[in-house]
């Protein structure tokens, strides 16, 4: 499994406490790059700006992504352009946000 | 963009929400005991008054300042300006709101000190606010609410000190009933009613994840609302009842169009399943909408007017208490989550926000509080003091089973 891959697995455990769907799922993490020496660089949103859980998510996927012993160091930058929209959810968060 | 953090200290939010569950219990409780002077509509007597400030204060203005020592800085994307002064600010105002709850009741020469303390605990609370506020980038719409709301709080008190001393020392040619109608007026529609608003347009959206709808009926509302104060507290002045009616009709539209923006906004939900004390705070924009509607009708009816007092109490309640317990239900498991979970995230299984409450509870909670005021209400019309004592110990019930799913919440 290549690193990337396995970054995005470490990032579905990192669940949004509100809406109790993952940042992956949810459509928040914008792109991921793996620099020199395995540093990842992560840049996502949130569902709107100014949410109470911006700290705590961000330090959640910071520490998720940490967990791998391939990873060096995480830096995660937090965008508001552009803003997130529903069309960037999963099928299966969509079904979750449905009630079905 | 720089990566600040803007979280606040847990405990100066949660010293103002349990001391505020405290003054909630003790003001329906002064309440139960006092029916006789309920019945008989005679709400300017000193355990009355005494109750209402400490639901007020003691309650409604300190839990408030709680929740918005946590939202402000993530609303408005800006840490608190300092948490320490917060702190300082705590106390001050905690003395002073319970001291001058207490001393309403039998001493008023000695209200004008605890009045005093608790005045200069806003004026703290207006200060910290301002300057967090000031640091905020870009100003928006929410700036706009929460901001008219605080300079309302402060008229409000600036007015409230003017009655105590005129009650202390007597003020000449000052009108007491024009000062204090326009004190409640700018208390409970000016500072609550530009809060829940500004901060619905926040948490509304968030809590039923609505995305794609327009803010521009917000500029409106706000416009029609403010103007609506203006022109009631003109009616006070003149004593022209063609003023309070107009007054009262731009009241009722701007909650009106405030609840037709929310209703769009809800049908833009994501979320298709609300929770459940969310969905009370959505119902108290309903009792609100017929509160409004109460008062516009009433202003057409002069000869109904003392019935004024009855209504206050319903927005009070309906309106005002019933959005936030709603909010609270929301607030208080988030900020325990965030105090006990939040750095657990992403290293191991951490418990939802729906998982720190009991949200059965809600209904029976929420269910009994308004229940209650509608039967004390009824007991107010009929004059029975047993009907006032069977409606008053189920808001009282109410609260304690409140205060109760809430002090559960710290132990999860």
């Amino acid at each position: 499994m290549e690193l990337k891959d396995k970054i995005l697995d470490q990032l579905k455990q990192v669940i949004d406490p509100e809406l109790n769907i993952n940042v992956v799922d949810l459509g928040l993490i914008y792109g991921i790059e793996i620099k020199e020496n395995n540093n990842v660089y992560i840049e996502m949103t949130l569902t709107t700006p100014g949410c109470p859980l911006h700290d705590s998510i961000t330090s959640g996927v910071k520490h998720s992504v940490a967990y791998l012993e391939e990873v060096n160091e995480v830096e995660v930058l937090m965008v508001w352009h552009p803003a997130w929209s529903p069309e960037r959810m999963s099928e299966d968060a969509k079904k979750q946000l449905s009630g079905y | 963009m720089p990566q600040l953090s803007n979280e606040t200290d847990i405990r100066l939010p949660l010293s103002f929400i349990i001391f505020s569950i405290v003054a909630l219990i003790a003001s329906q409780v002064i309440l139960l005991f006092n029916g006789h002077i309920v019945i008989e509509g005679n709400f300017r007597t000193p355990a009355i008054l005494s109750s209402a400030h400490l639901l007020i204060l003691g309650w409604a203005l300190m839990v408030t300042m709680g929740a918005m020592y946590q939202l402000v800085p993530v609303a408005f994307l800006t840490p608190i300006w300092n948490e320490k002064f917060g702190f300082a600010q705590f106390w001050v105002t905690a003395i002073g709101f319970g001291g001058f709850g207490i001393t309403l009741s039998f001493s008023p020469t000695l209200s004008i000190f605890t009045g005093s303390l608790a005045v200069i605990g806003i004026l703290l609370f207006l200060f910290q606010m301002f300057m967090t506020m000031k640091k905020q980038a870009k100003k928006n719409i929410l700036t706009l609410f929460v901001g008219s709301a605080l300079i309302c709080l402060l008229i409000t008190i600036t007015l409230g000190i003017l009655l105590i001393i005129n009650l202390g020392m007597g003020i000449s040619n000052l009108d007491h009933l024009v000062v204090l109608k326009s004190h409640i007026l700018l208390g409970v529609a000016g500072w609550f009613t530009f809060l829940i608003f500004g901060f619905s347009y926040k948490m509304i959206p968030m809590f039923s994840l609505s995305h794609g709808f327009s803010m521009k009926p917000a500029k409106w509302i706000f416009i029609v609302y403010a103007i609506g104060l203006i022109v009631t507290i003109f009616s006070f002045i003149t004593e022209k009842n063609l003023f309070l009616q107009v007054g009262m009709s731009l009241l009722f539209a701007g909650f009106a169009l405030f609840s037709y923006h929310i209703t769009t906004i809800i049908k833009l939900r994501l979320k298709k399943k609300l929770d459940r004390p969310f969905i009370f705070s959505l119902i108290a924009i309903g009792f609100g909408l017929v509160v409004h509607l109460a008062g516009m009708i009433l202003s057409i009816l002069p000869s109904y007017y003392e019935l004024f007092g009855v209504l206050i109490f319903l927005y009070i309640i309906l309106w005002i208490a019933c959005s936030i317990l709603g909010y609270l239900y929301k607030i208080i498991p988030f900020l325990w989550w965030t105090h006990k979970y939040s750095k657990l995230i992403g290293k191991r299984d951490v418990p939802t926000l729906k998982q720190m409450i009991d949200e059965k509870m809600a209904i029976p909670i929420y269910t009994g509080l308004v229940g209650g005021c509608l039967v004390v209400i009824l007991s107010i019309a009929t004059g029975y003091l047993l009907i006032f004592s069977i409606g008053q110990s189920f808001v009282v019930a109410s609260t304690f089973f409140f205060s109760y799913s809430i002090i559960k919440v710290l132990f999860k």
